[in-house]
Protein backbone atom coordinates (compact mmCIF):
# COMPACT_ATOMS: atom_id res chain seq x y z
CA UNK A 1 0.00 0.00 0.00
CA UNK A 2 2.28 2.51 0.98
CA UNK A 3 4.75 1.61 -2.28
CA UNK A 4 2.98 3.44 -4.97
CA UNK A 5 2.26 6.00 -2.95
CA UNK A 6 5.93 6.56 -1.87
CA UNK A 7 6.95 6.59 -5.25
CA UNK A 8 4.52 9.13 -6.44
CA UNK A 9 5.75 11.14 -3.50
CA UNK A 10 8.95 10.94 -4.32
CA UNK A 11 8.16 11.92 -7.32
CA UNK A 12 6.46 14.81 -6.29
CA UNK A 13 8.67 15.91 -3.66
CA UNK A 14 11.36 16.27 -6.37
CA UNK A 15 8.99 18.52 -8.45
CA UNK A 16 8.38 20.73 -5.65
CA UNK A 17 11.93 20.95 -4.27
CA UNK A 18 12.66 21.89 -8.14
CA UNK A 19 9.93 24.64 -8.16
CA UNK A 20 10.97 25.75 -4.28
CA UNK A 21 14.31 26.11 -4.79
CA UNK A 22 14.43 29.41 -6.57
CA UNK A 23 12.37 30.69 -3.37
CA UNK A 24 14.91 28.88 -1.29
CA UNK A 25 17.81 30.47 -3.34
CA UNK A 26 15.74 33.48 -2.76
CA UNK A 27 14.99 33.31 0.91
CA UNK A 28 18.84 32.01 1.60
CA UNK A 29 20.33 35.56 0.57
CA UNK A 30 17.51 37.88 1.01
CA UNK A 31 14.97 36.75 3.66
CA UNK A 32 12.69 38.08 1.41
CA UNK A 33 10.03 34.85 1.06
CA UNK A 34 10.30 35.32 4.96
CA UNK A 35 9.31 38.97 4.83
CA UNK A 36 6.81 38.27 2.74
CA UNK A 37 5.17 35.46 4.38
CA UNK A 38 5.74 37.21 7.61
CA UNK A 39 3.43 40.62 5.64
CA UNK A 40 0.76 38.46 4.41
CA UNK A 41 -0.11 36.40 8.14
CA UNK A 42 0.72 38.61 10.27
CA UNK A 43 -2.35 38.75 12.74
CA UNK A 44 -4.77 41.73 12.50
CA UNK A 45 -7.78 42.82 14.91
CA UNK A 46 -10.45 40.69 13.91
CA UNK A 47 -13.15 43.78 13.51
CA UNK A 48 -11.30 46.21 11.12
CA UNK A 49 -13.94 47.51 8.97
CA UNK A 50 -14.00 49.18 5.14
CA UNK A 51 -13.03 52.26 6.74
CA UNK A 52 -9.26 50.65 7.22
CA UNK A 53 -9.18 49.91 3.46
CA UNK A 54 -8.58 53.63 2.70
CA UNK A 55 -5.16 53.30 3.17
CA UNK A 56 -4.41 50.48 0.72
CA UNK A 57 -7.33 52.34 -1.31
CA UNK A 58 -4.84 55.50 -1.35
CA UNK A 59 -2.01 53.00 -2.43
CA UNK A 60 -3.79 52.17 -5.17
CA UNK A 61 -4.56 55.81 -5.92
CA UNK A 62 -1.12 56.49 -6.40
CA UNK A 63 -0.38 53.61 -8.09
CA UNK A 64 -2.32 54.23 -10.72
CA UNK A 65 -0.29 57.69 -10.83
CA UNK A 66 2.51 56.25 -10.52
CA UNK A 67 1.89 54.20 -14.03
CA UNK A 68 -0.17 56.45 -16.07
CA UNK A 69 2.45 59.22 -15.12
CA UNK A 70 5.71 57.03 -16.39
CA UNK A 71 2.99 56.24 -19.59
CA UNK A 72 2.78 60.10 -19.75
CA UNK A 73 6.06 61.61 -19.67
CA UNK A 74 6.42 58.97 -23.05
CA UNK A 75 4.98 61.60 -24.83
CA UNK A 76 4.83 64.92 -23.06
CA UNK A 77 7.61 67.41 -23.87
CA UNK A 78 8.54 69.89 -21.39
CA UNK A 79 9.19 72.95 -23.13
CA UNK A 80 6.69 75.99 -23.31
CA UNK A 81 6.75 75.91 -26.76
CA UNK A 82 5.28 71.93 -27.20
CA UNK A 83 4.39 71.33 -24.66
CA UNK A 84 0.65 72.01 -25.07
CA UNK A 85 0.65 70.62 -28.63
CA UNK A 86 2.38 66.78 -27.10
CA UNK A 87 -0.86 66.95 -24.70
CA UNK A 88 -3.08 67.61 -27.50
CA UNK A 89 -1.50 65.46 -29.47
CA UNK A 90 -1.21 62.48 -26.69
CA UNK A 91 -5.41 63.57 -26.16
CA UNK A 92 -6.48 63.32 -29.40
CA UNK A 93 -4.32 60.96 -31.34
CA UNK A 94 -2.53 58.45 -29.51
CA UNK A 95 -4.50 55.35 -29.09
CA UNK A 96 -5.73 55.56 -25.84
CA UNK A 97 -3.79 58.48 -24.58
CA UNK A 98 -6.70 60.05 -23.10
CA UNK A 99 -7.41 57.28 -20.79
CA UNK A 100 -3.65 57.41 -19.19
CA UNK A 101 -4.36 61.47 -19.43
CA UNK A 102 -7.85 61.30 -18.20
CA UNK A 103 -6.89 58.60 -15.64
CA UNK A 104 -3.75 60.34 -14.51
CA UNK A 105 -5.64 64.11 -14.15
CA UNK A 106 -9.08 62.46 -12.34
CA UNK A 107 -6.48 59.79 -10.27
CA UNK A 108 -4.86 63.21 -8.88
CA UNK A 109 -8.40 64.43 -7.43
CA UNK A 110 -9.14 61.00 -6.58
CA UNK A 111 -5.88 60.35 -4.65
CA UNK A 112 -5.74 63.53 -2.96
CA UNK A 113 -10.00 63.07 -1.54
CA UNK A 114 -8.91 59.71 -0.27
CA UNK A 115 -6.12 61.29 1.94
CA UNK A 116 -8.35 63.53 3.45
CA UNK A 117 -10.66 60.61 3.99
CA UNK A 118 -8.10 58.32 5.04
CA UNK A 119 -7.05 60.94 7.74
CA UNK A 120 -9.78 61.55 8.88
CA UNK A 121 -10.92 57.97 9.35
CA UNK A 122 -7.23 57.89 11.72
CA UNK A 123 -8.27 60.62 13.54
CA UNK A 124 -12.02 59.41 14.10
CA UNK A 125 -10.28 56.14 15.38
CA UNK A 126 -7.80 57.95 17.45
CA UNK A 127 -5.59 55.68 15.56
CA UNK A 128 -2.37 58.65 16.08
CA UNK A 129 -2.41 57.93 19.61
CA UNK A 130 0.42 56.12 21.44
CA UNK A 131 2.56 54.49 19.82
CA UNK A 132 1.41 55.67 16.52
CA UNK A 133 2.87 59.23 16.55
CA UNK A 134 5.37 58.99 14.35
CA UNK A 135 3.18 57.56 11.34
CA UNK A 136 0.51 60.21 11.64
CA UNK A 137 3.19 63.02 11.18
CA UNK A 138 4.44 60.61 8.14
CA UNK A 139 1.07 60.42 6.87
CA UNK A 140 0.89 64.48 7.28
CA UNK A 141 3.93 64.58 5.46
CA UNK A 142 2.48 62.94 2.77
CA UNK A 143 -0.19 64.90 2.52
CA UNK A 144 1.73 68.27 1.86
CA UNK A 145 3.52 66.17 -0.41
CA UNK A 146 0.84 65.14 -2.37
CA UNK A 147 -0.67 67.97 -2.37
CA UNK A 148 2.74 69.53 -4.12
CA UNK A 149 2.20 67.17 -6.51
CA UNK A 150 -1.29 68.36 -7.55
CA UNK A 151 0.42 71.93 -7.66
CA UNK A 152 3.26 71.53 -9.83
CA UNK A 153 1.27 68.83 -12.18
CA UNK A 154 -1.58 71.56 -12.96
CA UNK A 155 0.92 73.72 -14.63
CA UNK A 156 2.71 70.58 -16.87
CA UNK A 157 -0.02 71.11 -19.44
CA UNK A 158 0.96 74.58 -19.97
CA UNK A 159 -2.52 75.90 -20.65
CA UNK A 160 -4.32 79.42 -19.20
CA UNK A 161 -5.64 78.30 -16.49
CA UNK A 162 -2.45 76.22 -15.71
CA UNK A 163 -0.44 79.03 -16.06
CA UNK A 164 -2.23 82.06 -14.07
CA UNK A 165 -3.06 79.71 -11.34
CA UNK A 166 0.68 78.85 -11.24
CA UNK A 167 1.71 82.26 -11.24
CA UNK A 168 -0.67 83.00 -8.51
CA UNK A 169 0.41 80.28 -6.57
CA UNK A 170 4.36 80.64 -6.57
CA UNK A 171 3.38 84.29 -5.86
CA UNK A 172 1.43 83.60 -2.85
CA UNK A 173 4.78 81.63 -1.59
CA UNK A 174 6.53 84.53 -2.20
CA UNK A 175 4.60 85.83 0.90
CA UNK A 176 6.36 83.67 3.35
CA UNK A 177 8.61 84.96 5.58
CA UNK A 178 11.84 84.82 5.22
CA UNK A 179 12.30 81.24 2.57
CA UNK A 180 9.77 82.66 0.69
CA UNK A 181 11.06 84.90 -2.12
CA UNK A 182 13.82 82.46 -2.34
CA UNK A 183 11.48 79.36 -2.90
CA UNK A 184 9.71 81.47 -5.45
CA UNK A 185 13.62 81.62 -7.92
CA UNK A 186 14.04 78.44 -7.19
CA UNK A 187 10.68 76.90 -8.44
CA UNK A 188 10.44 79.37 -11.36
CA UNK A 189 14.63 78.84 -11.99
CA UNK A 190 14.19 83.16 -11.73
CA UNK A 191 12.20 85.79 -10.81
CA UNK A 192 9.39 85.03 -12.67
CA UNK A 193 7.60 82.04 -14.58
CA UNK A 194 9.62 81.48 -18.10
CA UNK A 195 10.87 78.66 -19.93
CA UNK A 196 13.39 77.15 -16.87
CA UNK A 197 10.01 77.21 -14.73
CA UNK A 198 8.01 74.28 -16.44
CA UNK A 199 11.14 72.45 -16.79
CA UNK A 200 12.10 72.54 -12.72
CA UNK A 201 7.99 72.27 -12.50
CA UNK A 202 8.62 68.82 -14.12
CA UNK A 203 11.33 67.45 -12.49
CA UNK A 204 10.15 67.96 -8.96
CA UNK A 205 6.43 66.48 -10.25
CA UNK A 206 8.09 63.45 -11.97
CA UNK A 207 11.22 62.79 -9.83
CA UNK A 208 12.00 64.78 -6.58
CA UNK A 209 8.31 64.39 -5.27
CA UNK A 210 7.36 60.84 -6.59
CA UNK A 211 10.85 59.28 -5.01
CA UNK A 212 9.91 61.24 -1.56
CA UNK A 213 6.89 59.99 -1.62
CA UNK A 214 7.85 56.86 -2.26
CA UNK A 215 9.85 56.50 0.23
CA UNK A 216 7.17 57.94 2.99
CA UNK A 217 4.78 55.07 1.92
CA UNK A 218 7.90 52.67 2.68
CA UNK A 219 8.23 53.95 6.06
CA UNK A 220 4.19 54.05 6.87
CA UNK A 221 3.92 50.56 5.92
CA UNK A 222 6.74 49.58 7.67
CA UNK A 223 5.49 51.30 11.05
CA UNK A 224 2.07 49.72 10.23
CA UNK A 225 3.40 46.34 10.04
CA UNK A 226 5.31 47.04 12.91
CA UNK A 227 3.12 47.96 15.50
CA UNK A 228 0.22 47.05 14.15
CA UNK A 229 -3.56 47.66 12.48
CA UNK A 230 -5.88 49.85 15.26
CA UNK A 231 -8.75 47.98 15.85
CA UNK A 232 -12.01 49.86 16.56
CA UNK A 233 -12.35 52.13 19.42
CA UNK A 234 -15.41 50.87 20.69
CA UNK A 235 -14.37 47.20 20.06
CA UNK A 236 -14.61 45.16 23.18
CA UNK A 237 -11.11 43.78 23.11
CA UNK A 238 -7.70 45.35 24.80
CA UNK A 239 -6.85 45.87 21.35
CA UNK A 240 -9.06 48.21 21.26
CA UNK A 241 -11.03 49.19 24.08
CA UNK A 242 -10.59 52.74 25.36
CA UNK A 243 -9.45 51.63 28.79
CA UNK A 244 -8.87 48.78 30.35
CA UNK A 245 -8.65 49.03 34.38
CA UNK A 246 -7.89 46.55 36.90
CA UNK A 247 -7.69 42.73 35.48
CA UNK A 248 -10.01 42.37 32.44
CA UNK A 249 -13.18 40.42 32.72
CA UNK A 250 -13.53 37.11 32.22
CA UNK A 251 -14.10 36.98 28.23
CA UNK A 252 -17.52 34.92 26.88
CA UNK A 253 -15.22 32.47 24.68
CA UNK A 254 -12.58 33.02 23.18
CA UNK A 255 -13.72 33.77 19.63
CA UNK A 256 -15.79 36.70 19.37
CA UNK A 257 -19.39 35.57 18.17
CA UNK A 258 -21.67 37.64 16.68
CA UNK A 259 -19.68 40.25 14.32
CA UNK A 260 -17.52 37.59 12.48
CA UNK A 261 -16.66 39.48 9.65
CA UNK A 262 -16.67 42.61 10.82
CA UNK A 263 -17.07 43.82 7.90
CA UNK A 264 -19.37 46.78 8.24
CA UNK B 1 8.36 43.97 22.54
CA UNK B 2 11.53 45.78 23.57
CA UNK B 3 9.61 48.33 25.69
CA UNK B 4 8.52 45.19 28.42
CA UNK B 5 11.69 43.64 30.25
CA UNK B 6 11.46 42.30 33.33
CA UNK B 7 12.91 45.81 34.32
CA UNK B 8 12.09 48.48 32.24
CA UNK B 9 14.81 50.80 33.08
CA UNK B 10 17.35 48.63 32.03
CA UNK B 11 20.38 47.45 34.28
CA UNK B 12 22.40 50.49 36.04
CA UNK B 13 25.22 51.55 33.90
CA UNK B 14 23.38 50.09 30.60
CA UNK B 15 22.11 52.63 27.89
CA UNK B 16 18.65 52.01 29.35
CA UNK B 17 19.07 53.03 32.70
CA UNK B 18 17.61 56.08 33.96
CA UNK B 19 17.50 57.35 37.22
CA UNK B 20 13.78 58.18 37.29
CA UNK B 21 11.36 56.39 37.21
CA UNK B 22 8.29 55.98 34.44
CA UNK B 23 4.76 57.87 35.26
CA UNK B 24 2.21 55.29 35.99
CA UNK B 25 0.87 56.98 32.54
CA UNK B 26 3.35 55.71 30.34
CA UNK B 27 3.62 52.07 32.30
CA UNK B 28 -0.24 51.98 31.80
CA UNK B 29 -0.23 52.76 28.06
CA UNK B 30 2.95 50.29 27.13
CA UNK B 31 1.25 47.92 29.49
CA UNK B 32 -2.06 48.39 27.06
CA UNK B 33 0.16 48.04 24.03
CA UNK B 34 1.44 44.52 25.25
CA UNK B 35 -2.02 43.64 26.06
CA UNK B 36 -3.42 44.73 22.38
CA UNK B 37 -0.10 43.03 20.32
CA UNK B 38 -1.12 39.79 22.43
CA UNK B 39 -4.83 39.88 22.22
CA UNK B 40 -4.35 40.11 18.10
CA UNK B 41 -1.31 37.59 18.25
CA UNK B 42 -4.19 35.28 20.09
CA UNK B 43 -7.05 36.11 18.24
CA UNK B 44 -6.65 38.05 15.34
CA UNK B 45 -7.34 37.05 11.67
CA UNK B 46 -4.48 36.68 9.39
CA UNK B 47 -3.94 39.60 7.00
CA UNK B 48 -4.46 37.32 3.97
CA UNK B 49 -6.89 36.65 2.53
CA UNK B 50 -9.33 38.62 5.40
CA UNK B 51 -8.36 41.85 5.07
CA UNK B 52 -6.72 41.70 1.72
CA UNK B 53 -9.95 40.60 0.50
CA UNK B 54 -11.58 43.98 1.69
CA UNK B 55 -8.29 45.88 0.24
CA UNK B 56 -8.62 44.40 -3.19
CA UNK B 57 -12.55 45.19 -3.77
CA UNK B 58 -11.74 49.03 -2.45
CA UNK B 59 -9.12 49.25 -4.50
CA UNK B 60 -11.04 47.94 -7.65
CA UNK B 61 -13.70 50.28 -7.06
CA UNK B 62 -10.87 53.28 -6.69
CA UNK B 63 -9.19 51.59 -9.79
CA UNK B 64 -13.41 51.61 -11.59
CA UNK B 65 -14.06 54.85 -10.35
CA UNK B 66 -11.17 56.44 -12.02
CA UNK B 67 -11.53 55.14 -15.47
CA UNK B 68 -15.03 55.82 -15.26
CA UNK B 69 -14.09 59.64 -14.50
CA UNK B 70 -11.68 59.38 -17.44
CA UNK B 71 -14.37 58.91 -19.83
CA UNK B 72 -17.09 60.91 -18.74
CA UNK B 73 -14.60 63.49 -19.06
CA UNK B 74 -13.02 62.66 -22.31
CA UNK B 75 -16.46 61.36 -24.18
CA UNK B 76 -18.32 64.76 -23.10
CA UNK B 77 -15.97 66.73 -24.26
CA UNK B 78 -14.40 67.63 -27.75
CA UNK B 79 -11.28 68.70 -29.18
CA UNK B 80 -11.34 72.14 -29.02
CA UNK B 81 -11.19 74.27 -25.66
CA UNK B 82 -14.65 75.46 -25.55
CA UNK B 83 -16.48 72.61 -25.69
CA UNK B 84 -16.69 71.56 -22.08
CA UNK B 85 -17.84 68.22 -21.17
CA UNK B 86 -19.29 67.60 -17.74
CA UNK B 87 -15.97 67.69 -16.14
CA UNK B 88 -14.50 70.71 -18.07
CA UNK B 89 -12.47 70.69 -21.06
CA UNK B 90 -9.69 68.51 -22.05
CA UNK B 91 -7.58 71.32 -22.04
CA UNK B 92 -8.17 75.39 -22.13
CA UNK B 93 -5.83 77.66 -24.18
CA UNK B 94 -2.52 77.50 -24.72
CA UNK B 95 -0.53 79.52 -22.24
CA UNK B 96 -0.38 83.09 -23.39
CA UNK B 97 1.57 85.03 -20.84
CA UNK B 98 0.49 88.35 -22.93
CA UNK B 99 -3.30 88.27 -22.18
CA UNK B 100 -3.47 89.20 -18.78
CA UNK B 101 -7.28 88.80 -19.13
CA UNK B 102 -7.31 85.48 -17.64
CA UNK B 103 -8.82 84.87 -13.96
CA UNK B 104 -6.60 82.67 -12.00
CA UNK B 105 -8.30 79.91 -10.62
CA UNK B 106 -6.52 76.93 -8.52
CA UNK B 107 -7.34 72.88 -9.17
CA UNK B 108 -10.26 72.63 -6.85
CA UNK B 109 -8.08 70.75 -3.77
CA UNK B 110 -7.02 74.57 -3.29
CA UNK B 111 -10.01 76.56 -3.72
CA UNK B 112 -10.28 76.40 0.40
CA UNK B 113 -6.85 78.96 0.80
CA UNK B 114 -7.99 80.05 -2.65
CA UNK B 115 -11.16 81.15 -0.35
CA UNK B 116 -8.88 82.04 2.60
CA UNK B 117 -7.19 84.87 0.61
CA UNK B 118 -10.40 86.50 -0.05
CA UNK B 119 -11.27 87.00 3.46
CA UNK B 120 -8.28 89.30 4.15
CA UNK B 121 -6.95 92.30 2.58
CA UNK B 122 -3.70 93.81 1.13
CA UNK B 123 -1.51 94.63 2.87
CA UNK B 124 -2.65 94.83 5.97
CA UNK B 125 -3.86 91.24 6.92
CA UNK B 126 -2.94 89.05 3.82
CA UNK B 127 0.04 87.80 5.62
CA UNK B 128 -2.59 85.68 7.84
CA UNK B 129 -4.46 84.24 4.92
CA UNK B 130 -1.17 83.71 3.38
CA UNK B 131 1.29 82.42 5.79
CA UNK B 132 -0.56 82.91 9.76
CA UNK B 133 -3.56 80.51 9.27
CA UNK B 134 -2.35 77.79 6.97
CA UNK B 135 1.30 77.84 9.18
CA UNK B 136 -0.57 77.67 12.44
CA UNK B 137 -3.08 74.58 10.69
CA UNK B 138 0.45 73.13 9.71
CA UNK B 139 1.69 73.26 13.36
CA UNK B 140 -1.72 72.03 14.47
CA UNK B 141 -0.97 69.22 12.24
CA UNK B 142 1.91 68.13 12.93
CA UNK B 143 1.50 68.10 16.42
CA UNK B 144 -1.79 66.81 17.22
CA UNK B 145 -0.42 63.34 18.35
CA UNK B 146 0.97 65.67 21.17
CA UNK B 147 -1.44 67.62 21.57
CA UNK B 148 -3.80 64.89 22.44
CA UNK B 149 -2.53 62.62 24.74
CA UNK B 150 -5.24 60.77 26.19
CA UNK B 151 -5.67 57.04 25.53
CA UNK B 152 -9.48 57.07 25.09
CA UNK B 153 -10.26 56.45 21.30
CA UNK B 154 -14.34 56.44 21.33
CA UNK B 155 -14.76 59.77 19.59
CA UNK B 156 -18.39 60.32 21.44
CA UNK B 157 -16.32 60.50 24.65
CA UNK B 158 -13.92 62.75 23.01
CA UNK B 159 -15.67 66.11 22.70
CA UNK B 160 -13.03 68.42 22.12
CA UNK B 161 -11.99 65.87 19.20
CA UNK B 162 -14.99 65.44 17.83
CA UNK B 163 -15.71 69.21 17.47
CA UNK B 164 -12.46 69.90 15.77
CA UNK B 165 -12.97 67.58 13.49
CA UNK B 166 -16.34 68.62 12.71
CA UNK B 167 -15.43 71.78 12.45
CA UNK B 168 -12.42 71.05 10.05
CA UNK B 169 -14.42 69.05 7.77
CA UNK B 170 -17.79 72.26 7.86
CA UNK B 171 -15.17 74.50 7.42
CA UNK B 172 -12.75 72.88 4.35
CA UNK B 173 -15.98 72.00 2.57
CA UNK B 174 -17.50 75.52 3.12
CA UNK B 175 -14.77 77.44 2.06
CA UNK B 176 -14.31 74.63 -0.96
CA UNK B 177 -17.60 75.71 -1.89
CA UNK B 178 -16.83 78.79 -1.58
CA UNK B 179 -14.06 79.63 -3.66
CA UNK B 180 -15.82 76.88 -6.24
CA UNK B 181 -18.83 79.45 -7.02
CA UNK B 182 -16.56 82.16 -6.41
CA UNK B 183 -18.02 85.10 -8.56
CA UNK B 184 -15.98 85.61 -12.07
CA UNK B 185 -15.06 88.64 -13.22
CA UNK B 186 -17.70 90.41 -14.79
CA UNK B 187 -17.47 91.05 -18.67
CA UNK B 188 -18.21 94.61 -18.50
CA UNK B 189 -19.53 96.28 -21.87
CA UNK B 190 -20.37 99.60 -23.09
CA UNK B 191 -22.95 100.16 -20.71
CA UNK B 192 -21.38 99.27 -17.49
CA UNK B 193 -18.53 102.03 -18.70
CA UNK B 194 -20.99 104.65 -18.94
CA UNK B 195 -22.57 103.77 -15.34
CA UNK B 196 -19.12 103.33 -13.78
CA UNK B 197 -17.87 106.74 -15.83
CA UNK B 198 -21.21 108.27 -14.05
CA UNK B 199 -21.03 106.92 -10.58
CA UNK B 200 -17.20 107.61 -10.04
CA UNK B 201 -17.36 110.70 -11.42
CA UNK B 202 -14.58 110.18 -13.99
CA UNK B 203 -13.02 112.70 -16.32
CA UNK B 204 -13.10 111.71 -19.85
CA UNK B 205 -9.81 111.13 -19.90
CA UNK B 206 -9.81 108.15 -17.81
CA UNK B 207 -12.06 106.01 -19.79
CA UNK B 208 -9.62 104.13 -21.79
CA UNK B 209 -7.65 103.45 -18.40
CA UNK B 210 -11.42 102.46 -17.00
CA UNK B 211 -11.66 100.19 -20.18
CA UNK B 212 -8.23 98.61 -19.91
CA UNK B 213 -8.49 97.81 -16.46
CA UNK B 214 -11.70 95.98 -17.18
CA UNK B 215 -9.58 93.95 -20.06
CA UNK B 216 -6.68 93.35 -18.16
CA UNK B 217 -8.07 91.34 -15.81
CA UNK B 218 -7.95 93.30 -12.51
CA UNK B 219 -11.15 92.55 -11.98
CA UNK B 220 -10.06 88.70 -11.38
CA UNK B 221 -8.69 89.87 -8.01
CA UNK B 222 -10.11 93.30 -7.28
CA UNK B 223 -13.82 95.37 -6.81
CA UNK B 224 -14.14 98.20 -8.46
CA UNK B 225 -17.36 99.80 -7.71
CA UNK B 226 -19.36 96.94 -6.73
CA UNK B 227 -17.66 95.52 -9.96
CA UNK B 228 -15.36 92.32 -9.91
CA UNK B 229 -13.92 90.12 -7.07
CA UNK B 230 -12.16 90.23 -4.08
CA UNK B 231 -9.69 87.37 -4.86
CA UNK B 232 -5.66 87.22 -3.15
CA UNK B 233 -6.42 90.00 -0.60
CA UNK B 234 -6.65 92.59 -3.29
CA UNK B 235 -7.85 95.60 -2.22
CA UNK B 236 -10.64 97.47 -3.80
CA UNK B 237 -10.03 100.31 -5.96
CA UNK B 238 -13.51 102.17 -6.18
CA UNK B 239 -11.25 105.15 -3.91
CA UNK B 240 -7.55 104.13 -4.47
CA UNK B 241 -7.03 107.96 -5.94
CA UNK B 242 -7.67 109.47 -2.93
CA UNK B 243 -5.40 107.75 -0.91
CA UNK B 244 -2.06 110.18 0.52
CA UNK B 245 0.46 110.52 -1.93
CA UNK B 246 -0.47 108.05 -4.79
CA UNK B 247 -0.07 109.57 -8.00
CA UNK B 248 -0.79 108.76 -11.45
CA UNK B 249 3.16 108.08 -11.79
CA UNK B 250 3.07 105.62 -8.30
CA UNK B 251 0.28 103.85 -9.69
CA UNK B 252 2.27 102.94 -13.16
CA UNK B 253 5.41 101.99 -11.52
CA UNK B 254 3.37 99.62 -9.16
CA UNK B 255 1.32 98.01 -11.57
CA UNK B 256 4.65 97.57 -13.67
CA UNK B 257 6.24 95.63 -11.13
CA UNK B 258 4.27 95.07 -7.86
CA UNK B 259 7.77 93.62 -6.28
CA UNK B 260 9.18 97.00 -5.89
CA UNK B 261 6.67 97.57 -4.05
CA UNK B 262 7.00 94.45 -1.87
CA UNK B 263 3.94 93.13 -3.14
CA UNK B 264 4.47 89.46 -4.17
CA UNK B 265 1.28 88.60 -5.05
CA UNK B 266 -0.08 90.69 -7.79
CA UNK B 267 1.73 89.69 -11.39
CA UNK B 268 3.81 91.88 -12.98
CA UNK B 269 2.35 94.07 -15.59
CA UNK B 270 5.10 95.42 -17.32
CA UNK B 271 4.05 93.79 -20.40
CA UNK B 272 1.09 96.07 -21.00
CA UNK B 273 3.64 98.81 -22.30
CA UNK B 274 4.60 102.12 -21.28
CA UNK B 275 1.05 103.82 -23.01
CA UNK B 276 -1.72 101.45 -21.49
CA UNK B 277 0.21 101.52 -17.95
CA UNK B 278 0.04 105.54 -18.55
CA UNK B 279 -3.89 104.97 -19.18
CA UNK B 280 -4.35 102.41 -15.94
CA UNK B 281 -2.52 105.20 -13.76
CA UNK B 282 -4.15 108.26 -14.89
CA UNK B 283 -7.72 106.40 -14.30
CA UNK B 284 -6.28 104.86 -11.11
CA UNK B 285 -5.45 108.24 -10.09
CA UNK B 286 -8.73 109.78 -11.04
CA UNK B 287 -10.91 107.29 -9.11
CA UNK B 288 -11.62 109.04 -5.92
CA UNK B 289 -15.25 107.16 -5.07
CA UNK B 290 -17.08 109.44 -6.86
CA UNK B 291 -17.65 111.58 -3.26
Amino acid sequence: MAVPVRTKSRRRQQVEQAALYPLDWLEERSGLVGATKYFLFRKVPGDISWGHTLGSATLTAFLVQTITGVILAMYYRPDPDSAYESIQHLTNEVTLGWLVRGMHRWGASVFIILMFFHMARVFLFGAYKYPRELNWIVGALLLILGMFEGFTGYLLPWDQTAYWATIVGVNLQGTGPFVGPFLVNVLNGGAEIGVDTLARFYAIHMLLLPGAIFALIGLHLWLVIRLGVTSQPWSPEAAGAGEPEGPKPAREGLVRQSRGGGSE
Amino acid sequence: MSVQRRNPQGPPGSAKHFPGKKSPRVLQREAQFKQYKADVQARGKPFYPWAMFHDTVMSLVVVIVIIGLACVWYFTSGENPEDAGWLGPRYAEPADPGTTTFVPRPDWYFYFLFYLLRIFKWPDSVILGTVGIPTLLMIILFALPFLDVRRERRIIRRPVAATALVLTAVSMGVLTYKGAAAEEATAAGEETFDQIMAAQNLPEEARPGLELYFQSGCTGCHTYAGEGSSNLGAPDLTAIGSQQGKDAAYFQRYVANPREFGNEVMPVYQTLGEENLQALAEFLEASKGGG
